[in-house]
């Protein structure tokens, strides 16, 4: 059986963060999962669309999400700040049905087909924790993670604001954690987990955004972990590739490896370099993975 | 309702005789049901088991804000919070508030919090742009942020806070959003050319943990959006916060995507591009670099489209508030 999705990558995952792509497509083949292109796709615009252009912002919103709903399929992405933006609208959409008609009387009058609110929007992640029977899952597993402590980073924008998500969300959400142990690691505990990586204030409060990064990989790394992973591409690149630039703000070693949730599934199970794309992280984990005997 | 054993470990501090914070964690056992407030029980602990523990509380009712407290690992008031919500494994884990300084156990000084909020001018002020007539939906978007109690648990959640004691916070921002958006209000423009300086509106992350957090559904980062919001429409654009947010809706329209290569220089310039050279450096050791010349969407003339109706017929799409009718 397969689950077909309009797949949204998100403009990191198609450029800087490249190796989340490659191991969400590589994943998602694995567990019969199709992921379609959407060719006309633009950048969501996240919130900084939103507090400059806010009818733009809508209307390109709206502009994505009729692509997905014209192939007839719900919408995935793999990241927290695409998910929220289109999330966001499209909740909008579905309650504001006047808003919706102002939205798609504008769009209509540009060639765009009108919006009719009718699909969902997913986190990949969510599809394979909560869509799958476990059991495919876990069989697909062949490189089991051996209890390996790692660190579950949610970020912010899978989780609030709590109402507008089509999955547990808020402080309920546990779809990283339930990730870990099916993969045979164990969840870490710790103060941070669901808090801010500074990604969006990374160019304007650049210390407090590494001051963010430092704070949250020491308190993982304090209470065991030995490896964090990410349901973002955007949180993937503050906790992984600033890690570095923390340190030197913060006058502390971190040295956590940091990798995507999809790099993850490939790594256990037994997916080459090219789906993993561990090269490409700024905190090797190749010696953490190879204490555990995965890789 | 069935009665349970619950473990309240509580972090218990005490000034030292030299200005530091001694803590140490401590247990206590409470009877009691799923419903039971946290409130009630700190009572019962205090009251029959350790007089010398430390909390404010007066209304009990939610209004007053006096017995935000962190309950379970978030900012809560400890009034209207059920054990048996927070509670994991029959256990609670209760402290003081964050970013705040302590002056016993759960007892804070909300001094400096309040000095934020002065910092805004918490008041309607006379000047020029004082509307002659208060239409009825003007009350939509004070509304929201009226019911504000300033009990402190957004300051005390917020992400920004905890590494910039320089930022302003999520209560001081929603508070001022009251008065830019009523009508009565005459130093609209004035508020907004403040609220663009640094560690103000533009250093908020985003994160959006004051709206989860918010005992009174006040939502702040939504208000700070809507500043940021206005404050773009009257042109403050200086800034690396403004400059970074209006990069979006050109690269959208030239090639669909976020033009991330040149994205840095038009946020913090070329000296600010020199000084990010070493983590520039850093990124490409591994390859993140961006193309200078990204994918291009198909369609796009259809965004070029939709941008000029709207530039010409400019449509109002703000989130309003429901309008509270008295039972």
């Amino acid at each position: 059986m397969s689950i077909q999705f309009a797949y949204y990558p998100g403009c990191a995952a198609q450029q800087v963060q490249k190796e989340a792509d490659a191991a969400a497509r590589a994943v998602a083949r694995e567990l019969g999962i199709t992921l379609h292109d959407m060719p006309r796709a633009t950048c969501c615009g996240a919130v900084s669309l939103r507090e400059t252009k806010p009818a733009f912002s809508l209307a390109v919103a709206a502009r994505i999400l009729s692509e997905a709903e014209e192939s007839g399929r719900h919408l995935v992405t793999i990241c927290n700040t695409c998910l929220q933006t289109l999330t966001h609208a499209n909740h909008r959409f579905k309650n504001e049905p006047e808003l919706l008609e102002k939205i798609n009387h504008v769009i209509v009058q540009a060639g765009v087909r009108p919006y009719k609110a009718s699909i969902n929007v997913y986190h990949l992640l969510w599809v394979i924790t909560d869509q799958l029977d476990p059991k495919a899952v876990k069989a697909k597993v062949v490189k089991p993670l051996n209890g390996l402590k790692v660190a579950p980073f949610y970020g912010c924008h899978n989780l609030r604001p709590e109402e507008i998500f089509d999955a547990k969300a808020g402080e309920a959400a546990d779809h990283l954690d339930r990730l870990i142990l099916l993969l045979g690691g164990r969840p870490v505990v710790y103060d941070g987990h669901d808090k801010c990586c500074g990604f969006h204030v990374m160019l304007s409060d650049k210390v407090e955004m590494r001051s963010m990064v430092a704070r949250n990989c020491l308190n993982a790394k304090d209470a065991g972990a030995e490896l964090m992973i990410t349901p973002c591409t955007l949180c993937d690149m503050s906790m992984g590739s600033f890690q570095k630039p923390a340190e030197q703000v913060v006058g502390k070693v971190i040295e956590l490896p940091e990798m995507n949730f999809a790099q993850l599934i490939a790594v256990a199970f037994g997916l080459d370099e090219s789906a993993a794309g561990l090269d490409r992280l700024h905190v090797s984990p190749h010696a953490v993975l190879a204490k555990q005997g995965i890789r | 309702m069935p009665v349970n054993t619950y473990t309240i470990r509580i972090q218990r501090k005490r000034k030292t005789s030299d200005g530091r914070i001694d803590s140490h964690w401590k247990e206590y056992s409470v009877k009691a049901t799923e419903t039971t407030t946290i409130l009630s029980i700190l009572e019962e602990i205090k009251g029959e088991q350790d007089g010398t523990l430390t909390f404010r509380q007066s209304c009990r009712s939610a209004i007053c804000g006096s017995c935000a407290m962190k309950i379970g690992g978030r900012t809560r008031l400890a009034c209207k919070t059920h054990v048996g919500v927070v509670a994991r494994d029959n256990v609670v884990e209760i402290a003081s508030q964050a970013n705040q300084p302590v002056l016993k156990d759960m007892a804070i000084d909300i001094g400096p919090f309040f000095e934020r909020v002065h910092k805004i001018t918490p008041y309607l002020t006379e000047g020029p742009e004082t509307d002659a007539v208060t239409e009825k939906t003007a009350y939509d978007q004070v509304n929201h942020v009226t019911q504000c109690i300033m009990c402190g648990s957004c300051y005390s959640d917020c992400t920004m806070a905890e590494v910039s004691p320089e930022f302003i916070g999520p209560a001081a921002l929603a508070k001022a959003f009251r008065f830019v958006s009523d009508p009565r209000e005459g130093q609209k423009t004035k508020r907004l050319r403040q609220l663009a300086e640094p560690h103000m509106m533009w250093s908020c992350a985003r994160c959006a943990m004051c709206v989860e957090t918010c005992p009174k559904d006040v939502k702040p980062m939504e208000a700070i959006v809507k500043l940021r919001t206005r404050s773009v429409a009257k042109g403050f654009n200086d800034g690396p916060g403004p400059k970074h947010a209006l990069a979006f809706h050109h690269d959208i329209q030239q090639s669909g995507h976020l033009n991330e290569f040149t994205l840095m220089m038009r946020t913090v310039g070329i000296m600010g591009t020199l000084e990010e050279l070493g983590t520039a450096f850093h990124l490409l050791k591994k390859g993140k670099v961006p193309s200078l010349f990204p994918h291009k969407s198909a369609g796009l003339a259809e965004l070029a489209k939709i941008y000029e109706i709207l530039e010409q017929n400019p449509l109002d799409v703000e989130t309003k508030a429901k309008e509270v009718v008295p039972e």
